[in-house]
């Protein structure tokens, strides 16, 4: 990899991708007959807040984020559906000397930061924090979005 | 680039022993350069240099630009008669910057002592580089620092923890309360932002229910009641509500904790409660008329506070949108 990083991209798409994706994902929800009858709160909670993981995901850039794989990944095995992910090119990265690639002493740390976020297992330290970065912004734009909702639909 | 350096020169000061450009060579250069006379820091106000080091000088500024270093580079129009003068402020140019140049050891003691040293382990270590990098490898040439060791492994780990550190920083920037310089602490910040962000999305999903569905058609089905799916609350199911909770806490607090979890509500000290709504806008629904009441905006902060304070008697029920404060003091006996 050349000495000078290739600048390190954590755009995120504006608000309304994301509020968008939810809204579809909340939608979906409804139309499921099982939903809306007087059942266990905890499962509509649960299934909620799956919807938002997923769609925070999809609307945060579906397959091109490694984390966002991951979490769809996870989402669909739930589903007991198999999902099949195109192969990305490999990238320079692979030329990437992998001998020193962790150092003991920060370790500990990352490796709660890989329980945290999903896909981290698969890492190196460096991309992790890549990772990271992209994944507390979209996760700050989801809560955004939830919490208009929720002011919005608020009775008055 | 030799001539539109050496013309002002030649067209300022016309007697003087410049190479012709065309001619010009890098080891000419170096060799007049070494083989001129010395310049010894003290030494700067004799009197001029024989002819040699004018063009060595000349030379000099020349090379400058060749190579990538930092010497100032002194315009050649002010290269007058005076030669002492220049020689000073090249001197000051030259101990300013870092030398490229391959000192050879000792030469003829006109070292400027103050830079010998750094040019003496910057040559060596330019070379060794260059050693490096002549290998075939992918690795980046990248340019040793003074003392550094310069196998490909060391360079490797540098760069991966520049890389770091520059995520770090950039991390550092999202994270409120960043500015723990420690990394260290700056990761368990990261860490602990996560997980509040995470619980921020599960806090919201719940509450979404209160907004968005009915909450009242749930306690009145565990109430065993009417199935009202307006949206206002009924007074009665939510005294039964509260009923419920007084009982299970007498039991066992997980229990009722999960049991109004599943309803979308939490408990708060009373104390807390009355603070939310006096700080927020006053009353939203109203609810139950034995009941102070007060409207708050649902946020996931307030909401998140598992505080109970039973001696107190206070069982305060958040639903989506309100926050309504039960005294009921009587049916609580657990400290």
């Amino acid at each position: 990899m050349a000495s000078a990083d290739k600048p390190i991209n954590t755009d995120v798409p504006e608000k309304d991708v994301f509020a968008l994706h939810f809204l579809q994902s909340l939608s979906n929800l409804r139309r499921q007959n099982t939903f809306n009858s007087p059942e266990k709160t905890n499962d509509r909670v649960k299934k909620i807040k799956k919807a938002a993981y997923v769609s925070m995901a999809r609307a945060a850039g579906g397959t091109n984020r490694l984390w966002s794989r991951a979490l769809l990944r996870r989402a669909a095995k739930e589903n007991n559906k198999i999902v099949r992910f195109p192969r990305r090119k490999k990238r320079v990265t692979c030329l990437r000397r992998r001998s020193n690639r962790r150092d003991p002493v920060e370790e500990e740390e990352a490796e709660r930061l890989r329980n945290l976020v999903p896909g981290g297992g698969g890492m190196g330290t460096s991309k992790l924090m890549e990772e990271t970065a992209h994944y507390i912004k979209c996760l700050s734009m989801q809560v955004k979005v939830m919490q208009c909702l929720v002011d919005g639909l608020a009775p008055k | 680039m030799n001539s539109s350096l050496l013309t002002p020169s030649s067209s300022s000061s016309s007697p003087h022993h410049l190479q012709s450009p065309a001619t010009f060579d890098h080891d000419d250069f170096l060799q007049n350069f070494f083989s001129s006379a010395p310049w010894p820091s003290s030494a700067l106000d004799d009197d001029a240099p024989p002819p040699t080091s004018d063009s060595s000088l000349a030379g000099f500024h020349h090379h400058d630009v060749d190579s990538r270093n930092q010497i100032t580079m002194i315009p050649l129009s002010h290269h007058n008669p005076n030669d002492a003068v220049d020689v000073n402020a090249l001197y000051s140019g030259f101990s300013a910057g870092s030398l490229p140049f391959h000192f050879p050891q000792g030469s003829g003691g006109g070292v400027m002592k103050q830079s010998h040293t750094q040019t003496q382990s910057q040559a060596t270590a330019s070379t060794t580089t260059g050693g490096t990098a002549a290998t075939p490898q992918t690795k980046p040439k990248v340019r040793a620092r003074r003392g550094q060791a310069t196998d490909p492994h060391s360079i490797a780990e540098r760069l991966r923890r520049e890389r770091i550190a520059e995520r770090m920083k950039s991390l550092q920037e999202l994270v409120p309360n960043g500015n723990k310089t420690d990394k260290a602490s700056m990761l368990d910040e990261i860490i602990d932002y996560v997980k509040f962000l995470q619980l921020q999305v599960k806090v919201l999903s719940m509450s979404r229910l209160g907004g968005a569905a009915s909450v009242s058609s749930q306690i009145s089905e565990d109430a065993g009641g009417s199935n009202e799916n307006t949206s206002g609350e009924n007074q009665t199911t939510a005294k039964m509500t509260e009923h419920q909770v007084a009982k299970l806490m007498e039991e066992d607090m997980g229990s009722a904790m999960q049991y109004l979890q599943g309803k979308g509500l939490c408990l708060m000290p009373i104390s807390l409660a009355t603070t939310i709504s006096t700080a927020t806008c006053p009353s939203r629904n109203p609810l139950i008329s034995a009941v102070k009441e007060a409207g708050v905006p649902l946020s996931p902060n307030a909401a998140t506070t598992p505080v109970v304070n039973v001696k107190g008697a206070s069982v305060v029920t958040v639903k989506g949108a309100s926050v309504v404060t039960v005294k009921d003091a009587s049916s609580v006996s657990k400290p």
